[in-house]
């Protein structure tokens, strides 16, 4: 290398490491206007038949419980409330949780989607995080993405014996994850690159925003894990009454 | 500030080799001092948008048309296929929120930075390609392992392209959210036939944010008075613990309303009085004139 090349590199190394700590690393909402029309209504309309389920689903358990709508526009609050605050992170920038994965270890897959789906449009109006026009693509990769694979993960932690705090971590953690990563592939679909095509626009997205979201995710999965050890020791009875209301849900 | 560095660069990519160098210099100038004047991502109070849509004075006007007429706009800046339109309407709809509605410029700029990191950091990736060897319209290029990262004016258009569909947008979405209260916007969605479950469902939750937001800076300002967030770990496993209590707190409440609701009639249904609006001449001659010139726009594709 010569001189010239070196002081390039060292600058492009200074640059990055800069970079790598904004401010604000909130969940990967896309921004409103961000995606071209065709990909709003194909990311919508692959939302369709999950948010279906989710719908009937719920109407069916009202129908049971009358009690159990409270219990789950409580939970919709709660994820809502608990993806605005800020958490503490590694390098002092404002970081938000998804709480995502939480409701589906909690919930169930079919619920979480319906209750993704209000919480994003409120995310919208009242945070101005994400938007109504990506409202299809923002729900696919947080309501529906992510959350099935939190509780797919959970499942098959729960039949594998895992120790139950590791098991919720990991899900939680991949699930925010694979939130990311769903997010970055929208992008690329939407944007691919002149030279390289989709995969290379793909890794550019995952590259640009992995700096805030993976640290995220792991202190999602840390947040979690401490979350079910407060509700373990703490709401013993409440647990359990979820329990019910959850086997209702699926039977 | 890293907000701010980051503009700079994504705006100098963007206009490198379209303007002269003095201009482009302006602009990066002009650009990275807005995000550092009107930055700031407050937490203090989470609604406060919702607290600016009551006090708007476009609060009066009718929520179904001004949801109708803004959801048009929105469809009309992102089918544009040219960044004038959007542009245009960015800076009418902000002057109607500012002017007609009342919100104080300042505020309204800051409420502008908070999508700003996400397309800042998207705008790079649009701008920045990576490719083995240099390509000979590069406006900007730098070695990058073996290969070159480099900026060629097709990403420059398709980033300013993508940059002002966005902007006109977001100004869509503020138009709206900070001129109509949310309960107002449910009781839309209930009009055209959401599922009545996902309206009521909606509706409950609007209502416990507050409570759980209350609840929860009681239970952050005690933590904290007991040093609960002392060091990286310990805030950790405190806001652990806090959000565990929260969740339980919360269903307690839930059960609490129901015996509530239940000893006052609950049959399944929920009815809420909503205040009836009319449609006057003010807002449909504010908005006539962006719709017309979003529609000829799209039309003639300027």
């Amino acid at each position: 290398m010569t001189t010239m090349e070196k002081k390039i590199m060292s600058f492009s190394v200074a640059a990055s490491l800069v970079l790598c700590v904004p401010q604000t690393a909130s969940a990967m909402h896309i921004m409103e206007g961000y995606l071209p029309p065709a990909f709003c209504i194909a990311w919508g309309a692959v939302c369709i038949p999950f948010l279906a389920a989710g719908v009937i689903a719920i109407r069916r358990l009202v129908q049971q419980h009358r009690k159990s709508i409270l219990l789950l526009a409580m939970a919709g609050a709660f994820i809502f409330v608990i993806s605005s605050l800020k958490i503490p992170s590694v390098t002092g920038s404002c970081s938000h949780m998804t709480g995502t994965g939480l409701g589906a270890i909690l919930f169930g897959v079919s619920t979480t989607s319906v209750l993704g789906v209000i919480v994003l449009v409120f995310q919208a109006l009242l945070l101005a995080h994400g938007g109504l026009t990506t409202l299809g693509a923002n729900t696919f990769s947080m309501a529906i993405a992510g959350p099935l694979l939190a509780w797919g993960l959970y499942q098959a932690g729960k039949k594998l014996k895992l120790p139950k705090l590791l098991n919720v971590f990991l899900a939680a953690m991949l699930g925010d994850l694979l939130t990311y990563c769903v997010t970055s592939i929208q992008l690329a679909m939407a944007y691919p690159s002149a030279e390289g095509g989709f995969w290379a626009s793909a890794v550019e997205f995952l590259a640009v925003f992995a700096p805030t979201q993976l640290p995220l995710a792991v202190i999602e999965g840390i947040l979690t894990m401490l979350v079910m050890i407060g509700l373990e020791t703490y709401a013993k009875t409440e647990l359990h009454e979820l329990r019910s209301v959850k086997r209702g849900l699926f039977r | 500030m890293i907000a701010g560095i980051l503009a700079g660069l994504v705006f100098f990519s963007l206009f490198a080799g379209q303007l002269p160098l003095v201009w482009l210099a302006a602009v990066c100038l002009g650009v990275v001092l807005f995000f550092l004047l009107a930055g700031g991502h407050h937490h203090d109070g989470v609604l406060t948008m919702d607290v600016y849509a009551r006090r708007s004075r476009l609060c009066r006007e009718n929520a179904a048309f001004k949801t109708g007429v803004s959801l048009v706009l929105l469809v009309l800046c992102i089918c544009c296929q040219s960044p004038v339109p959007p542009l245009c309407l960015f800076v009418f709809l902000s002057a109607v929120t500012v002017a007609a509605g009342g919100i104080r410029l300042r505020t309204y700029l800051s409420l502008l930075t908070l999508p700003g990191v996400f397309l800042l950091l998207s705008g790079l990736t649009l701008l920045w390609d990576y490719t083995s060897k240099l390509p000979e319209k590069a406006v900007l290029y730098l070695p990058f392992f073996g290969g070159w990262l480099a900026v060629l004016p097709a990403a420059q258009s398709l980033a300013m392209l993508v940059l002002s569909r966005a902007l006109g947008a977001v100004s869509c979405l503020y138009f709206l959210s900070l001129s109509t209260p949310l309960p107002e916007l449910l009781a839309v969605l209930r009009r055209v036939h959401v599922p009545a479950i996902m309206v009521e469902l909606a509706v409950l939750i609007y209502r416990y944010i507050f409570i759980l937001l209350a609840t929860f800076r009681d239970m952050k300002d005690s933590a904290a008075s007991r040093l609960g967030y002392r060091g990286l770990k310990r805030s950790l496993r405190t806001t652990g613990l806090v959000y565990g209590g929260l969740l339980a707190n919360s269903f307690r409440r839930a059960g609490a309303c129901f015996d509530a609701m239940e000893s006052r009639c609950y049959t399944g249904q929920i009815a809420f009085l909503t205040e009836k609006k009319r449609v006057t001449a003010k807002v449909v001659g504010l908005l006539v004139l962006p719709v017309l010139g979003m529609l000829a726009g799209v039309w003639f594709g300027f």
